[in-house]
C-alpha cells in the first residue's frame, strides 16, 4: 500500500530555506566586499554552496535517498564552507564577528538532522556548526562570552531543538490521521458488506417463510420461525440506520421498532418522529399496553397494526387489531372491577401527557385504539371510551 | 441515459398495451419482467408468475441489462428488487421509465429500508410489497399493478402519509397537499384495512377508495417530476433541443 511520506513538506521547506539563504549570502557578499581579502574566491565558495543546495534538494526529495551518508556529507560540506571564511575575510572582520560567507545557509544541515533524526541529532549538528563558527574567531576566544559570536550558535541550537520536536510531532500526527482514515475506510467497507449480507439473509428468510407456508405441515412451522427472525433482523437494521436524535428527545419510531413482528406491523414515516424523552417513553409504554391487550383478548394469532402519524402539532398513533372486538361497556366494567388495563395503562398515560385516547370497537371487526399526543404538553383532554 | 428506444416505437407500444386492456385479456396477456440479483428469488418469482398465467418475458439480475431489455421485450409490469449491485433503485426506476414509459414498476423488496422505498415510489414506482408477503398477496399485487392500481401495503401508506406531512411542514409553494378524505383513507390503509373494509366503513365504493389512493401517488409522482424539471432548469440542464410540447411522459428524466 503506497504510504504518503509524512515528512515531505518539512524537507521541501528546508530546500526553500536553503535557496533563500543562498540568495541572502550572495547579497551580503555584494554589499560587504570590504570585509573580504579574497572576494573572488568567496564567489567560488558561494558557487560551491549553490551546487550543494541543488544536490541536497534533489537528495532529500525522496525518503530512500535521505541516508546517514548524505546527511553526514551535508554537515561536512557546510562546515567546510563555513570554515573557508577564515581564508577569505580579513582577520579584523573575523574578530568583529561579521557574517561568515555562508551566512544563514549554515543552518541547512541542522534542520535536516533535526527532521531526519529528531531533537538530539538537531542539537548535535547545531553544536558542531556552532563550534566551527566560534573557532573562526579563535584570536579572541577569551572574549567569546561577551561577543555576538555566540548568538549564531545559540540560535542554531534552538532551531535544531524546535524543528526536531516539531518534526516528531508532525510525523505522529500524520500517522494518527492516516490510521483514522484507514479505520474509517475499513468501517465503511464493513457497513457496505453488512448491508449486502443483511439483504441476502432477509431474502433467504423471506423465501423460507414463503415456501414453508406453501408446503404446510412442519415446513410451515419452520417458515413461521424464519418469518419471525426476518422481522427481528429488519427492525434491528432499521433502528441501526436511525440517526441519533438531539439530547432530551427520542425518536418514537426507534422505541416502537422492537414491537414489530410477523403479526404486528409498525407503520411509520421515513423521517424521525421526535418527542421529549418522557413523552416518547410514556407513549411507547401505552402502545405496548395496547398490544398486550390485543394478545390477551384476541389470542396469539391476531394481527395488529400500529400507525404513527406525525401531524406536526402532535403525534397520532393508531393501534388496530383484527380480533373479535370489545362488547360495549366492557372497559368501564373492567375499570369498576379494579382491572385497570385499558383505562390506566393506556388512557391514564396519554392523559398525563395532555393528550387524548379513544377506543373504538366494532364487534366482529376488531378494536381500534387511537392516541393523540400533543407537542409542548397542552392541557389535558379527557380520555373517552366509545 | 435513455438507450436507443426511439420515441415513435414506444408510442406504438403504449397503444398496444392499452388495446390489450380494452380487449379485456386476462393475466395471460400481461407481460412481466422480473429484476432480482438473487437467483433463488428470481426463479421463484418467475415460476409463480408463470404458473399463475402471466407471461414472464424476461428475468434479469442486473440493473443496466433491465433498462436495455425493458423496451425490446415489451414488458407491461416489472417486478423489481430495490437492492441491486451497482445501481440505486431510484436511478433504475427512472432509467426503466425513460426507456419504456408505459411500464409499471412494482417493488418487491426484502429489507424495505423506508427511505429507499419512499424514494422509489417518488421516482415513479406504482407499488411496493415485501418479500415476506404470501404468494397470493404477491400475485394479487402484480395483477393490480398491471390494471393500473397503486399497490399500497400498510407500510407504504405510512411512508406516503409521512411524506405529505413533511412537505406540508416546509410550506414551500407548489407542494401538493392531501385532501381530508385522502388523509383519512391513507391512515386506514396504514392500519391494515383492505380497500373493501375501508369502502364499507366510509360507505363509498371500492373503486372510489382505489381512486383516492391512486391520487395520492399521482400527486407525489407529479410533484417529484416537477421538482426534477425545476432543478434541471435552475441548473441549466434543460436542453432546448427537446420538444417543448408533447405528453408528460416525454419529459426528460435524468
Amino acid at each position: 500500500m503506497g504510504r504518503v511520506d509524512p515528512q515531505a513538506p518539512l524537507w521541501r521547506s528546508i530546500a526553500v530555506f536553503r535557496s533563500a539563504s543562498l540568495a541572502y549570502a550572495a547579497y551580503l557578499l555584494v554589499i560587504r566586499e570590504a570585509n573580504y581579502s579574497h572576494w573572488a574566491w568567496a564567489w567560488v565558495v558561494l558557487a560551491g554552496m549553490a551546487g550543494w543546495t541543488i544536490v541536497t534538494t534533489v537528495a532529500y526529495a525522496h525518503p530512500a535517498r535521505r541516508t546517514w551518508f548524505v546527511l553526514a556529507a551535508d554537515l561536512a560540506v557546510t562546515a567546510g564552507a563555513l570554515l573557508s571564511t577564515a581564508a577569505l575575510q580579513y582577520p579584523r572582520s573575523l574578530a568583529l564577528a561579521t557574517m561568515p560567507v555562508t551566512a544563514t545557509w549554515v543552518a541547512g544541515p541542522v534542520l535536516a538532522w533535526a527532521v531526519a533524526w529528531g531533537v538530539r541529532a538537531g542539537a548535535a549538528a547545531a553544536v558542531i556548526l556552532g563550534a566551527c563558527d566560534i573557532s573562526l574567531r579563535h584570536q579572541s576566544l577569551a572574549g567569546t562570552y561577551r561577543s555576538t559570536a555566540l548568538d549564531g550558535a545559540v540560535v542554531l541550537l534552538l532551531a535544531g531543538i524546535v524543528v526536531g520536536y516539531m518534526s516528531a510531532l508532525a510525523t505522529r500526527a500524520e500517522r494518527a490521521l492516516q490510521r483514522a482514515t484507514e479505520l474509517e475506510a475499513a468501517s465503511r467497507e464493513r457497513e457496505r458488506l453488512a448491508r449486502h449480507i443483511h439483504d441476502s439473509v432477509l431474502q433467504v428468510l423471506a423465501l423460507v417463510q414463503r415456501r414453508g407456508a406453501e408446503v404446510g405441515g412442519e415446513a410451515a412451522e419452520i417458515g413461521r420461525l424464519a418469518g419471525e427472525q426476518e422481522a427481528a433482523l429488519r427492525s434491528l437494521i432499521a433502528s441501526d440506520a436511525v440517526p441519533t436524535p438531539p439530547s432530551g428527545e427520542s425518536d418514537l419510531r426507534a422505541l416502537l421498532a422492537a414491537e414489530s413482528s410477523p403479526l404486528v406491523s409498525v407503520v411509520t414515516p421515513a423521517e424521525p418522529v421526535l418527542l421529549t424523552d418522557a413523552a416518547a417513553g410514556e407513549t411507547a409504554a401505552a402502545v405496548r399496553a395496547a398490544l398486550d391487550n390485543v394478545r390477551r383478548h384476541c389470542g396469539h394469532r391476531a394481527r395488529a397494526w400500529v400507525l404513527v402519524d406525525d401531524e406536526g402539532t402532535g403525534v397520532s398513533i393508531t393501534i388496530r387489531d383484527d380480533g373479535p372486538g370489545i362488547p360495549p361497556g366492557r372497559i368501564e366494567d373492567a375499570a369498576a372491577e379494579g382491572r385497570l388495563g385499558v383505562s390506566q395503562a393506556i388512557c391514564g398515560r396519554i392523559r398525563d401527557l395532555g393528550g387524548s385516547a379513544r377506543v373504538t370497537s366494532i364487534p366482529g371487526a376488531g378494536t381500534e385504539v387511537r392516541l393523540r399526543v400533543p407537542r409542548g404538553g397542552k392541557p389535558g383532554l379527557d380520555a373517552e371510551a366509545v | 441515459m435513455s438507450p436507443a428506444a426511439g420515441s415513435p416505437g414506444w408510442t406504438r407500444r403504449r397503444f398496444d398495451v392499452r388495446k390489450r386492456y380494452i380487449a379485456g385479456v386476462g393475466d395471460a396477456g400481461v407481460r412481466v419482467m422480473v429484476v432480482d440479483d438473487h437467483p433463488m428469488w428470481r426463479d421463484a418469482v418467475a415460476r409463480d408468475l408463470a404458473e399463475a398465467g402471466f407471461e414472464v418475458v424476461a428475468a434479469v439480475g442486473e440493473g443496466a441489462q433491465a433498462i436495455r431489455v425493458a423496451g425490446p421485450v415489451r414488458a407491461d409490469v416489472v417486478v423489481l428488487d430495490l437492492q441491486l449491485p451497482g445501481i440505486s433503485g431510484v436511478s433504475l426506476i427512472r432509467g426503466l421509465l425513460a426507456a419504456h414509459p408505459g411500464l409499471r414498476v412494482l417493488i418487491l423488496s426484502a429489507s424495505g429500508e423506508q427511505q429507499d422505498v419512499l424514494d422509489a415510489v417518488k421516482a415513479g414506482a406504482a407499488g411496493y410489497i415485501v418479500k415476506s408477503a404470501s404468494r397470493a398477496e404477491f400475485l394479487d399485487a402484480v395483477r393490480r399493478t398491471a390494471d393500473g392500481d397503486a399497490v399500497f401495503s400498510a407500510g407504504l401508506a405510512g411512508l406516503v402519509l409521512g411524506e405529505f406531512r413533511r412537505m406540508a411542514s416546509t410550506a414551500a409553494p407548489g407542494t401538493p397537499r392531501l385532501t381530508e378524505r385522502e388523509a383519512e383513507i391513507l391512515s386506514m390503509v396504514g392500519t391494515g384495512l383492505s380497500y373493501k373494509q375501508i369502502a364499507a366503513r366510509l360507505v363509498i365504493s371500492h373503486r372510489t377508495v382505489q381512486n383516492h389512493v391512486q391520487n395520492t401517488l399521482s400527486k407525489l409522482h407529479l410533484h417529484n417530476r416537477a421538482e426534477l424539471v425545476r432543478y434541471a432548469i435552475e441548473h441549466g440542464l434543460d436542453s432546448s433541443a427537446q420538444p417543448a410540447s408533447g405528453p408528460a411522459e416525454s419529459t426528460p428524466k435524468q
